[in-house]
């Protein structure tokens, strides 16, 4: 089933939160609301979920409006960050209470909690109390519990984000899987971007109460439509510089230390002060006397493992970041060249942050 | 570290829970003791040097009269609906003082009021409040045609009880209500979420989620205000005197009635005992029945 969000505003008091969103998830897709903590992402999914009243606008289920809805009447089921099991209950009543309220026959109930233990290899907990099974095992109940009552959609609010790093892993692949199976449209929060990208089809960014992109993960990537985007957006994060916009027929991109000719710059600049964005892996070291963009001297280096950090000072204070492999050697001090890969370039308009490349 | 006199941390822990200590055997452990003691010998606080031992002659003594069993039933019936109606009611109020709107933790403050002032002056007003000629209790019930006559409230016995009764859950509600409006805030929020998505209505959220929770706040305050309200005296004793006759004795009241009116402390100190005694296997049973400290909680 289809999400709509037409123009959706919330206010708190005086303080407007979430400001004309206009979304629409395809059905049956999964679709993360990105963006760092206050940006009103869980703000919007518990308006979707009905346990957060509309200020104005509206919330559609395919073609039926659903602001007046009661959650119980919305077919939804969400997944908490706490889990929020039901600590007195057994697993078994946790996963059933969806359907023990809505008055389903017992034994229905009973083979739709068997199932779903099933699928989530939990068969074996489903006698034990909330508080005797481990962070992942409470996180595959929650999910149960989301699953029985077989919803229209499925909602949930940074579940993962309790687990160890090592469990989250294994977990993002598994809801994804899950997903695909259940066939129903999930709609996920996050702030890690590492999760949005790996599961989404779609990716909301949100900052400020304001959707900044809505695409798939390769676009947001790709094709940031700001600079809050493009800064979000990408581990190690992109490198921005500001400089100015030189010559009309041929745009180059100048600032201390740098000129660079942009060959994909189309939309037409409403103002002369802009920001270069390239990501550390369009970024290339050259030796000290090899033809480069940029010149300067290595100011730290981290290894990641198959990849090494390289930031380079190539004016005062100002620095960018280079990834290059782990076998590369540079030492900290090193005088050393920068090229760079102009095609990959975003440029900002500084004022409005917009992408001037279309 | 300079040398000298220092003490180990044991000796400097045991330097610091000493004034406790010492308090708490004055005050406490002595009497407790001493009271056992008495019950076994036959003591006139006018002639102290009749003191005898007299075994377990008081307790058959106690046993044997009948005020002693009417002070009994009397307590326990005055102790029974005392929390019946304190925990409704204390849960009833913090439920509602538990709604976030603009001015509440004003009444959050009011609520206190019954607590702070002494039951004394709290004894006297209600006297006032239930006399039956210029009491406002009668006053009011009269000028709304709910009665005719005035009613004696604290001269008819079943009256009286009802009087005593009225007044300690007056009194003690407040001590429910903080108890639990405390627990209340504690009760994580994405679990009434959690209920609603699941369809449950505001009946079963109270049942299935806030009723849970507050599970072990409301045993500890019972077993409290049961043992309390057992053994209460001023407030019947400054109330009623225990009358009208024996209507309102519970057995502190007889126990004072015992050693003081009727200068058999032994008997007291046995009726004391006794109650103890009670006390204690009541709250074991209480406490292993319903299971507390047993129920996991959940993070």
């Amino acid at each position: 089933m289809d999400v709509k969000l037409e123009g959706i505003n919330k206010s708190f008091g005086q303080v407007q939160v979430l400001k004309d969103i206009n979304l629409v998830f395809p059905s049956r897709k999964f679709i993360t609301l990105l963006g760092p903590s206050g940006c009103g992402k869980t703000t919007l999914l518990r308006m979707i979920a009905g346990l957060e009243p509309v200020t104005s606008g509206g919330i559609r289920f395919g073609e039926r409006v659903v602001n007046e809805l009661a959650p119980r009447d919305r077919n939804i089921a969400m997944v908490f960050q706490s889990y929020a099991l039901y600590p007195q209950m057994t697993v078994r009543r946790n996963l059933g209470y969806g359907l023990r309220v809505r008055k389903t026959p017992k034994a229905e109930m009973d083979a739709a909690v068997e199932r779903v233990a099933a699928i989530l290899e939990i068969s074996h907990l489903l006698d034990r109390k909330p508080a005797q099974l481990s962070g992942g095992q409470r996180q595959r109940v929650a999910l149960g519990r989301a699953m029985v009552r077989q919803p229209d959609i499925f909602l949930m609010d940074e579940p993962l984000s309790n687990l160890d790093a090592k469990l989250r892993v294994t977990m993002r692949a598994e809801l994804r899987r899950f997903h695909l199976d259940l066939g129903a449209t999930t709609i996920y929060v996050t702030h890690d971007q590492l999760e949005a990208m790996t599961m989404s089809d779609m990716i909301a960014v949100m900052h400020g109460g304001i959707v900044q992109q809505f695409g798939t993960p390769a676009e947001v990537y790709g094709q940031p439509a700001n600079l809050f985007v493009a800064g979000f957006i990408g581990s190690p994060p992109m490198n921005l510089l500001a400089g100015e916009l030189r010559g009309d027929d041929k745009p180059t991109f100048a600032s201390p230390g740098l000129t660079v000719q942009l060959p994909n710059l189309v939309a037409h600049p409403p103002s002369r002060d802009v920001m270069l964005g390239i990501r550390p892996q369009d970024l290339d070291l050259v030796g000290d006397h090899e033809p480069a963009d940029l010149r300067g001297r290595v100011w730290v280096v981290e290894l990641l493992g198959s990849e090494k950090l390289v930031e380079v000072e190539y004016a005062e204070r100002k620095r960018v970041t280079v990834q290059v492999r782990a076998e590369t050697s540079v030492n900290v001090d090193d005088t050393v060249g920068v090229r760079l890969n102009a095609r990959r370039a975003h440029v900002f308009d500084i004022k409005s942050g917009a992408t001037l490349r279309s | 570290m300079r040398a000298g006199f220092t003490l180990s941390d044991r000796a400097v822990g045991l330097l610091f829970i000493a004034p406790f200590l010492a308090a708490a055997i004055f005050f406490m452990v002595y009497p407790v003791v001493e009271a056992i003691r008495m019950a076994f010998y036959s003591y006139n606080p006018l002639r102290p040097d009749l003191s005898t031992f007299v075994g377990l002659r008081n307790f058959e003594f106690i046993f044997a009269d009948p005020l002693f069993w009417d002070s009994f039933w009397q307590a326990t019936v005055w102790t029974l609906l005392s929390i019946v109606f304190q925990t409704v009611f204390g849960v009833a109020i913090a439920l509602l003082l538990h709604q976030a709107l603009p001015g509440i933790a004003l009444f959050r403050g009011l609520l206190l009021f019954p607590y702070i002032v002494p039951t004394v002056v709290i004894a006297l007003i209600w006297r006032w409040i239930f006399n039956p000629e210029i009491g406002v209790v009668n006053y009011a019930l009269q000028s709304a045609s709910l009665i005719k006559e005035p009613i004696y409230w604290l001269s008819t016995p079943s009256m009286a009880m009802a009087s005593t009764i009225l007044l300690n859950v007056w009194k003690y509600t407040p001590f429910v209500v903080i108890c639990v409006l405390a627990r209340l805030q504690t009760v994580p929020l994405e679990l009434y979420d959690a209920a609603k998505v699941d369809g449950a209505g505001v009946v079963r959220r109270f049942l299935d989620v806030t009723l849970p929770q507050l599970k072990e706040v409301l045993i500890v305050v019972i077993v409290f205000r049961t043992i309390w309200t057992f053994n209460k005296f001023e407030e019947i004793y400054l109330l009623t005197k225990g009358g009208p006759g024996t209507s309102t004795f519970n057995l502190a009241v007889y126990s004072f009635e015992q050693s003081i009116a009727n200068l058999r402390l032994g008997v007291g100190a046995a009726t004391g005992v006794v109650m103890m005694v009670m006390l204690s296997i009541g709250s074991i049973i209480y406490l292993r029945v319903s299971g507390f400290g047993q129920d996991e909680k959940s993070p």
